[in-house]
């Protein structure tokens, strides 16, 4: 203690550094454990109820005769040991509740008991049933079935032998009550309503009425009199998210699979198991296995850092303490109690640095777990910390050793040299040259692909290394010579700076630890913003838009009539419809409308060019709109006749088809025609109050028959409107050309009528599309076409299911909210003459997640009898990517940079102190010789400066070379998105940021200190005898 | 211990620098009798505090013998080195912060000098007898930067007195002290010298310091330039013969003048060849 009394500062020093790189090693599984709390507490909490419960049911459905164990004895196969881990067991008897005596009005159904069962649904009239044979119905099925509280019903129950026959007892059961059911985890996903008055799926045959899960007391399965039949024996394990941490879930793992596997006894009823713990232990292992790979890759690089200073701040110390050690020499105590001497001094400071470093990896972690993770995770002081602990207390042994060694072997002739001999040639040093191979070797290994694991991980900070110390070698002799070149030259000032830079073993120092500091705050911030980027890419990417609300059901033009009231611009939302892929080898149909998508959904890394979506838009062509319930035309000139397989003729009927603005089509007759006749009256009738579009004009006879023959249709209009409705002319209509069935060409040029010459080989339909209608619908997809296409012409599924032409006309690298491969096609023509079917989704994307406008929505939608079924906002797809280990581990390399650049300034602030004296005299003996002070000021300055100006530019580049190299093997996402959106390009404002910071931190730290040199070079420094 | 004989023979010392080969010492030949208290003087670069160096086997010599008590030094390893500078050779360096642990006080830096003696020898005087018997009693645990310049070279003489050495080897040690505190400290060496009869090698410009010394051998040139016996100025012929010109002779006698030795009355006459007859240039041998 008397000797760290006597330098207290660099022994503070000292203590500082070597508590950082405790910190560090410590720090690292201290974070990663917590990190791993947070993630199981997390994926248990987002995971269904269903997947972290450990449900066990044993049925005797194959062998009825074989006994159902009681629920007691089923929770006992859940191991004893890990039981702990879960909430007590819920235990349930489940039955059938089949009303007798069976008739297609009388419903089928479950009955059911579970231990606890009234306290987690409401009871809207009646009680709980409490005696066998009462039940709980729900008011759904007392409404359907006339189940009134105090009603009877009888259902089969246990089933017993008579003879050569197998009976089912009857049981009669009493409502006592009837419920809703809320949403409880207690019930573990299970649904006990919404079946009421639906038909079951029969195999094959016609399904049965059925009625809702009935709750009832155990002792309806127990009793001894007519008891229910009971088909399932239940418990129902919940997972104890208070008392489970990563340990147990992950033994937890494999034990859930152990217990799938359990082979069923002989004789025994098979007890089934359903649970998701397997899945979510290996969902919390996979990202664990992440998160070791990012925590080491920041901690690592800040730890070698740390050591890197320690170290050049020992080699400082040891060199100050040349005479000591000259001393200990000279009194006879050799090498060995010249060691003993640095070290007795030395070690006990360093070591001293465990306790702190421990603290305040502790306070780091704690600090970090509250600002960057979730819940209120436990620190847990563990063997890996202790471990980790031992390593840095090795690491500082070693290098406290090394560095006593290195001082306490010189002659002491040279330990008595005022000024220590130095390096001044170009010309490597042994260690140096050791260091400059070993690390640049580990890089270029890494560069290549030949290196993988931790060591990998220190790839930037290895190179920094390498380039610091190269850097730092070839600043002294260069500074030397550019020195005397300018006081060649007469330039003073300027001169003896460089030279006084040259000279200070500060400055070597200086450009190694700044070029690993700045590569450090550069990676880090790099990697820190190109993780945030992309996990904000694949946010977007998988949310589609900032706000995407579901809508029930197939009412497209309701959703349409909707959002065109709340926003006329179509630029705040827009509809959007998923026709699902039909199967695995098609793709996914997307209708959207063009300007409308592209102004609300995310094109992460940039929206697709306009002119791709210009060529989505259908055949420009107005449609021909009729409104009203009668209509009626003139033919004139036809020539239309039918001619059946056997030589007689047929009449052909000639007709319209209408589509509804719901997109029906309606297939409408106008008028038959028997051979030649100069003029025919046509009429007809259709729902078309509210306006049809003409999307075909077709003829028909029988199968087999021909049609030949010319028609001219004129003078179409509405009763009892008589608004005219144009048909002509002949380029409203797509002319049909098809060998196997014939073709239907038009031909006229006036509106007013249209002309049809018709060539039918045998189909009993042919229709003549409107050009209205699209003949291939224009796509722009992602991914591939389906197999089988050739050229940029393939079918997708339109809005109705049914297969439809379509073109490519441009691809895209990803369409928004959807996967692989994908279709986009404009809404508008996917929609002429298609209706949209139940099985479509339809979606409406918003501009901004503005709850005002998704309430305008929702109030537009529910005033046209459309309701919305879920929405899902960008936040909340981008929370599921940030509450990752990947995530959390990157947000350390905020904290790593910022230190790193600290780090380096303490270097100064050590390196300035430890070699103030020498250069405060220089600059005194410069004053002395009449140099001003403002030169003096500016010479001590620019002494400093370059070195941290240099330093800054080549850990910039290595910081941007590692995050090069590095990036790629950093885990981003707990699971990869489906559809990538990696980006891991430069981050340049992060790496503006840095090297600002460094810029500010480091250039305004060695200008201030610089000044402080400048102020303290008083000539009665010149006086002073050197300790 | 009782003091130790040194002597050197032939010593060459040189060394390199800025890639010229520069000869500290070009021959020394000295022998100092043990318990003998002797100064070397010369000027600046002269090759004294060298000499001193060698004299502790800081050095190895680029040719030539270094003898200190039986031990030839020249040849000795490290260790052997350790051994002597533990037990018999004190160096004492210039400046008396430069042999002194700052952060100890004079009687902890006495037990720190005395740590390898202790385990090779056993029989150190106490580390208070040490301070006490260069007169620091009084200072022996005052933190060393509340001493005066004396009472630090004072320590400086306990730490390099803490094994009674029989050889002390001073660099400068009365260099940056007042008269009072210089007289002490030569009052208190002289006091070692006499009661431990410990030889005594010291470096020094002060020519009072010189006067006060039985001996003493000045350094030119990297050479025994001349020898000092009781006030009295000596030039010492050398083993090949060469005799060095005291200084002041040097300035009458300028290079290239020839001289003659003229044997008279068992006296040498130095004869400067352009005189005819003895004059003020005459010198006698």
């Amino acid at each position: 203690m008397t000797r760290w009394r006597y330098r207290p500062g660099q022994a503070l020093a000292l203590v500082a550094l070597a508590a950082l790189v405790a910190a560090c090693a410590v720090f690292a599984p201290l974070y990663d454990r917590a990190m791993q709390q947070a993630l199981t507490r997390t994926t248990i909490d987002g995971a269904p109820v269903v997947a972290s419960t450990v449900q066990l049911e044993a049925s005797n459905s194959e062998d009825p005769t074989i006994p159902i164990p009681t629920p007691e004895q089923v929770a006992d196969r859940l191991p004893a040991d890990v039981r702990g881990d879960f909430l007590p067991p819920i235990l349930g008897y489940g039955g059938d509740a089949d009303v007798i005596p069976g008739q297609a009005s009388d419903p089928i159904g479950s009955l059911l008991w579970r231990d606890g069962q009234c306290d987690h649904v409401t009871i809207t009239d009646g009680r709980c049933p409490d005696a066998a044979g009462e039940v709980l119905v729900s008011a759904a099925d007392a409404k359907n079935f006339d189940l009134e509280v105090g009603a009877t019903t009888r259902v089969n129950g246990r089933l017993y032998q008579r003879g050569n026959s197998v009976l089912a007892k009857t049981v009669h059961l009493t409502v006592v009550g009837t419920y809703t059911q809320e949403p409880d985890d207690f019930w573990i996903g299970r649904l006990l309503t919404g079946a009421s008055g639906t038909l079951s799926q029969g195999a094959g045959g016609p399904g049965h009425i059925q009625h809702d899960v009935w709750l009832t007391p155990r002792e309806t399965f127990n009793s001894s009199g007519a008891t229910a039949a009971v088909t399932s024996s239940w418990a129902g394990y919940r997972i104890d998210a208070d008392q489970v941490g990563v340990d147990e879930v992950l033994d937890l793992g494999s034990v859930a699979d152990e217990l799938v596997s359990l082979p069923t006894p002989p004789g025994a009823a098979p007890v089934s198991v359903a649970t998701g713990i397997g899945d979510l232990a290996d969902n919390v292992s996979d990202q664990i296995d992440q998160s070791r790979v990012t925590v080491p890759l920041l901690m690592a690089q800040l730890g070698l850092l740390a050591v890197v200073v320690l170290w050049l701040v020992l080699l400082a110390v040891t060199e100050q303490r040349r005479p000591e050690v000259a001393l200990a020499h000279l009194r006879g105590r050799g090498r060995r109690g010249a060691r003993r001497l640095l070290l007795a001094e030395l070690l006990p400071v360093t070591l001293a640095g465990l306790v702190p470093g421990l603290v305040l990896a502790v306070v780091a972690a704690w600090v970090a777990r509250t600002v960057a993770l979730p819940g209120d995770v436990p620190l847990e002081l563990r063997l890996p910390v202790v471990l980790a602990l031992v390593l840095a207390a090795g690491v500082l042994l070693g290098i406290t050793v090394v560095a006593s060694v290195r001082v306490a072997r010189e002659p002491v002739s040279d330990l008595l040299r005022r000024v220590p001999p130095r390096q001044s040639t170009w010309a490597l040093g042994a260690v140096d040259a050791v260091v400059v191979a070993g690390c640049g070797a580990v890089v270029v290994l890494f560069a290549t692909g030949g290196l993988e694991g931790p060591v990998a991980m220190v790839a930037p900070a290895l190179l920094a290394v390498v380039v610091g110390l190269l850097l730092a070698h070839l600043t002294t002799p260069t500074a030397g010579l550019l020195g005397r070149r300018q006081l060649r030259r007469g330039r003073l000032r300027l001169g003896v700076s460089i030279l006084d830079a040259a000279r200070s073993p500060a400055t070597r120092r200086t450009v190694a630890i700044v070029t690993l500091a700045s590569a450090l705050a550069v990676f880090s911030a790099d990697a820190l913003l190109i993780g945030e980027r992309n996990r904000a890419d694949a946010a977007e990417q998988a949310a589609g838009a900032p706000l995407v609300a579901d809508v029930q059901g197939n009412d497209l033009a309701a959703v349409r009539s909707a959002l065109d009231e709340v926003d006329p611009d179509g630029t705040q939302v827009t509809p959007v419809v998923r026709v699902p892929q039909p199967d695995e080898n098609a793709g996914e149909t997307l209708g959207v409308l063009r300007e409308g998508f592209t102004a609300v959904a995310l094109f992460p890394g940039g929206a697709p060019d306009q002119d791709d979506w210009a060529q989505l838009a259908g055949p420009d062509v107005d449609p021909t709109v009729l409104t009203g319930r009668t209509f009626t035309a003139e033919a004139t000139g036809a020539t239309l006749t039918s001619v059946r397989v056997d030589g007689t003729p047929y009449p052909v009927t000639l007709g319209l088809d209408l589509a509804t603005p719901s997109g029906e089509i309606l297939h409408t007759s106008l008028g038959r025609f028997d051979g030649t006749s100069d003029r025919v009256d046509l009429s007809g009738t259709a729902p078309c109050a509210d306006g049809c579009t003409i999307t075909g004009l077709w003829v028909s006879s029988l199968p087999g028959a021909t049609i030949s023959g010319t028609v001219t249709i004129g003078a179409l209009q509405v009763e009892p409107s008589g608004d005219a409705v144009p048909l002509g002319p002949a380029e409203g209509w797509t002319a049909l050309n098809d060998p196997s069935s014939g073709s239907m060409k038009p031909s006229s040029t006036s509106e007013d009528q249209l002309t049809v010459k018709v060539d039918g080989q045998g189909a009993s339909l042919l229709t003549m599309p409107n050009a209205w209608l699209p003949t291939e619908v224009p796509t722009l997809t992602t991914g591939s076409l389906p197999p089988g296409t050739s050229g940029t012409d393939y079918e997708i599924t339109g809005l109705d299911g049914e297969k439809q032409l379509a073109v490519q006309v441009g691809t895209l690298d990803r369409v928004p909210a959807s996967g692989r491969p994908t279709y986009v096609a404009d809404l508008d023509t996917l929609q002429r003459g298609r209706v949209v079917a139940s099985t479509d989704q339809i979606e409406v994307w918003f501009a901004a997640d503005d709850d005002g406008l998704l309430d305008a929505v929702t109030s537009a939608l529910h005033d046209r009898g459309v309701s919305i079924e879920r929405t899902t906002t960008l936040a909340d797809v981008r929370d599921g990517y940030d509450a990752s280990a990947a995530a959390w581990s990157l947000q350390l390399a905020a904290l790593v940079g910022a230190l790193a650049i600290l780090i380096a300034l303490l270097v100064l602030v050590v390196s300035a102190a430890s070699s103030w004296r020498l250069r405060a005299r220089d600059l005194a003996a410069l004053r002395m010789t009449g140099v001003p002070t403002r030169s003096i000021r500016a010479m001590a300055v620019a002494a400093q400066l370059p070195a941290v100006l240099l330093g800054i530019v080549a850990g910039t580049v290595c910081g941007l070379v590692g995050a090069h190299l590095v990036m790629p093997t950093v885990p981003l996402f707990a699971v990869d998105p489906e559809v990538s959106t990696l980006d891991l390009s430069t981050a340049w404002v992060a790496v503006v940021v840095a090297v600002a910071a460094a810029l500010v931190v480091l250039g305004v730290g060695s200008v201030l200190i610089g000044r402080a040199l400048a102020a303290r070079s008083d000539v009665r420094r010149l006086r002073e005898a050197g300790l | 211990m009782t003091g130790m004989r040194v002597s050197t023979r032939g010593l060459v010392l040189i060394y390199r620098s800025e890639g010229h080969e520069v000869a500290a010492l070009s021959g020394v030949d000295l022998d100092i009798e043990a318990g003998e208290m002797v100064g070397l003087l010369g000027p600046s670069g002269s090759g004294k505090s060298t000499l001193l160096s060698l004299l502790a086997g800081l050095f190895r010599p680029s040719a030539g013998k270094v003898f200190v008590g039986p031990h030839e030094l020249s040849s000795a390893t490290p260790r052997e080195l350790d051994a002597l500078r533990a037990r018999e050779v004190s160096l004492m360096l210039q400046g008396a912060v430069r042999n002194l642990l700052p952060y100890f006080t004079p009687i902890e830096n006495v037990r720190f000098a005395q740590g390898a003696a202790r385990v090779v020898r056993g029989d150190v005087p106490s580390p208070e007898e040490v301070v006490a018997g260069v007169g620091l009693g009084d200072d022996a645990h005052r933190p060393l930067a509340e001493l005066s310049p004396g009472h630090l070279q004072l320590a400086a003489l306990a730490v390099s007195m803490a094994t009674t050495p029989g050889l002390l080897l001073a660099d400068e040690p009365t260099s940056q002290l007042d008269h009072e505190a210089r007289d002490l400290v030569l009052e208190r060496m002289a006091l070692v010298n006499r009661e431990f009869g410990t030889t005594i090698v010291l470096v020094t410009h002060d020519p009072d310091v010189a006067a006060t010394l039985p001996r003493t051998i000045t350094i030119r040139d990297g050479r025994v330039g001349g020898e000092g016996r009781s006030g009295e100025e000596y030039a010492v012929v050398t083993p090949d013969g060469f005799l060095p010109l005291p200084g002041h002779v040097r300035e009458n006698l300028l290079p290239g003048t020839l001289v003659r030795f003229h044997l008279e009355d068992g006296n040498y006459l130095l004869l400067p060849e352009s005189s005819e007859q003895p004059s003020e240039g005459r010198h006698r041998a």
